[in-house]
């Protein structure tokens, strides 16, 4: 079992990522169904992400893509398999998961900011996995993490902001801060599901821009679940393509071919053709 | 308003429903004619005392405001038992609300016990709850500030919970993915998104602390109601009423001041 994973692993390194063999997150044969219906909704994928990769995960809505990415941080548990951050196990232990999503920023489709605190206080709030409890029971933060904060923010372009309440800003703006939260964290991954899912096609490629920016800037590995084929062209230095919870395309986008997204959208182009 | 017009969904009522309808109605009167039975209500008994009633409600006039002597201090004492009452009414209910909050604690075993607890504290009233303390501690404000916290905190902790339920999610998830501990992710996503509406239902039962603290005073738990039950006692009607009156602006100004407080806060 153990030397399959690992010659599987080899085989994809030294097909795709190349000289990468360092990767900071390993999936490793992870399954995903539900008890209930019994629906599996993601079957034995595995791939490696290298340093400083921006990954596009590509596939129509119900591909598992969400599943995928919640498995990494273990907001959703896998049911077979194993995620692998610098390479050790990220598992269920309280103090050692903290440590892992510590290392891991997400962005979600809906922003999922706290709306009544402020711009600051949201990127604060990736701080305080770094701090004690009984510090945050007063809502106090370091001088170096609020200047720490402040420089997220300036990130990406929202230092004007920081104390305006979080509702007050428009979508973009509001996917901008939940950036800003993530790299509080200093992650080495952001995984971001859907990020422009909710935001118009010209807001949506400046969100796409900071989020590339950031991740060849701190060479912070990116994950990014996208639907929308041209995006996942423009800014994928790799893209791993989902189909009904299967792995079925890992390549660079040059190799994202008619017959490959025929694959990953199936019945949907062939459709199209009719 | 008289510009609404109103389309009814079911113009037509079927022979059964209007059979069912009218069954219900009947068993309603059965039952009350029952029930007023039992209490021997009467309605010639009602017209037989009115003349006495009418006696007492004379001999309540005009006030005398000699009553108001020395009231200032109970009255103060009476603010100051639904004050405090609500602030250990939210020390209670705060932390077993998040316990019962489905959102927050998973374990059900726990929550249950939270929710039993709530549930106990709620369903005994503040007059039985006084009773106990003023056995306990003695007489005085204490323990009807007690008695209002236990039983207050029952009701504003099930309140809690409802409130707690039905925050957003998502911040919640994604403070739980930066890393962030238990008691962080409720310092930094639920309080903020409940504080409003703790702040209302706190200000609400205060109000309602106000007027149930004058009863407690009745039983010996301090306040103007003492003074109230005192001239009751010794049949001095015009102190009473004057008394009374006393009690009715108060509850009246303190009504206001927290209906202004709750439009002020809740934005």
């Amino acid at each position: 079992m153990n030397m399959n994973v690992a010659v599987d692993r080899l085989a994809t390194e030294t097909a795709v990522s190349g000289p990468n063999a360092d990767p900071i997150i390993s999936i490793v044969n992870v399954s995903k169904s539900y008890v209930r219906g019994s629906l599996v909704a993601l079957s034995d994928v595995s791939f490696d992400v290298g340093r400083g990769e921006f990954i596009v995960i590509l596939g129509p809505s119900g591909a598992g893509k969400s599943t995928l990415l919640r498995c990494i941080n273990r907001l959703a548990e896998p049911t077979q398999g194993k995620i692998l951050l610098n390479g050790k196990e990220v598992c269920d232990n309280r103090r050692e998961l903290r440590l892992a999503r510590q290392q891991i920023g997400m962005v979600f489709q809906q922003f999922n900011l706290v709306s009544r605190l402020s711009v600051l206080t949201n990127v604060l709030t990736g701080r305080l996995s770094y701090r004690s409890t009984w510090r945050s029971f007063f809502y106090s933060f370091t001088r170096e993490d609020r200047a720490m904060a402040l420089e997220c923010l300036e990130m990406v372009a929202l230092g004007h902001k920081a104390l305006q309440r979080a509702d007050t800003l428009s979508g973009g703006e509001q996917q901008r801060v939940a950036i800003a939260r993530a790299l509080a964290q200093r992650p080495k991954v952001i995984l971001a599901d859907e990020p422009v899912a909710s935001l118009d096609p010209k807001i949506a490629r400046q969100v796409l821009n900071y989020l590339r920016d950031v991740s060849q800037r701190l060479g912070i590995s990116v994950i990014c679940n996208l639907h929308q084929i041209d995006f996942a062209r423009e800014y994928a230095q790799r893209i791993v393509g989902l189909c009904q919870g299967k792995k079925i395309f890992d390549g660079p986008p040059s190799a994202l071919d008619d017959e490959v997204l025929n694959k990953i959208y199936g019945l949907r182009l062939e459709n199209a053709g009719d | 308003m008289s510009d609404v017009t109103y389309v009814d969904p079911q113009p037509t009522m079927t022979f059964f429903v209007r059979a069912k309808f009218l069954a219900f109605l009947l068993l309603a009167a059965a039952f009350l004619a029952w029930s007023a039975n039992a209490l021997e209500l009467s309605p010639g008994e009602l017209i037989h005392s009115l003349p006495v009633i009418g006696r007492y409600v004379a001999r309540m006039f005009p006030p005398d405001w000699s009553a108001l002597h020395g009231l200032w201090d109970p009255t103060v004492d009476t603010v100051c038992i639904a004050l405090w009452g609500t602030v250990i009414a939210s020390i209670i209910g705060l932390p077993l609300g998040l316990l019962a909050a489905k959102n927050i604690n998973r374990v059900s075993a726990v929550r249950l016990a939270s929710l039993t607890m709530l549930n106990v504290l709620r369903s005994i009233s503040e007059l039985i709850w006084a009773i106990l303390f003023v056995a306990a501690v003695g007489l005085g404000p204490f323990p009807g500030a007690l008695a209002l916290g236990v039983n207050f905190g029952g009701i504003l902790g099930r309140l809690y919970v409802e409130a707690i339920e039905n925050i957003d999610p998502k911040p919640l998830e994604a403070l739980r993915a930066t890393g962030a501990g238990h008691l962080q992710t409720i310092m930094f996503a639920v309080f903020p998104q409940v504080l409003p509406q703790i702040v209302s239902y706190n200000l609400y039962w205060f109000e309602v602390g106000v007027r149930s603290a004058t009863v407690l005073g009745m039983i010996g738990a301090g306040g103007i109601g003492f003074e109230l039950v005192t001239t009751i006692r010794l049949y001095d009607f015009q102190q009473t009423s004057a008394i009374l009156i006393v009690i009715l602006l108060l509850v009246t100004a303190i009504d206001r001041l927290s209906a202004v407080l709750r439009r002020a806060i809740v934005k």
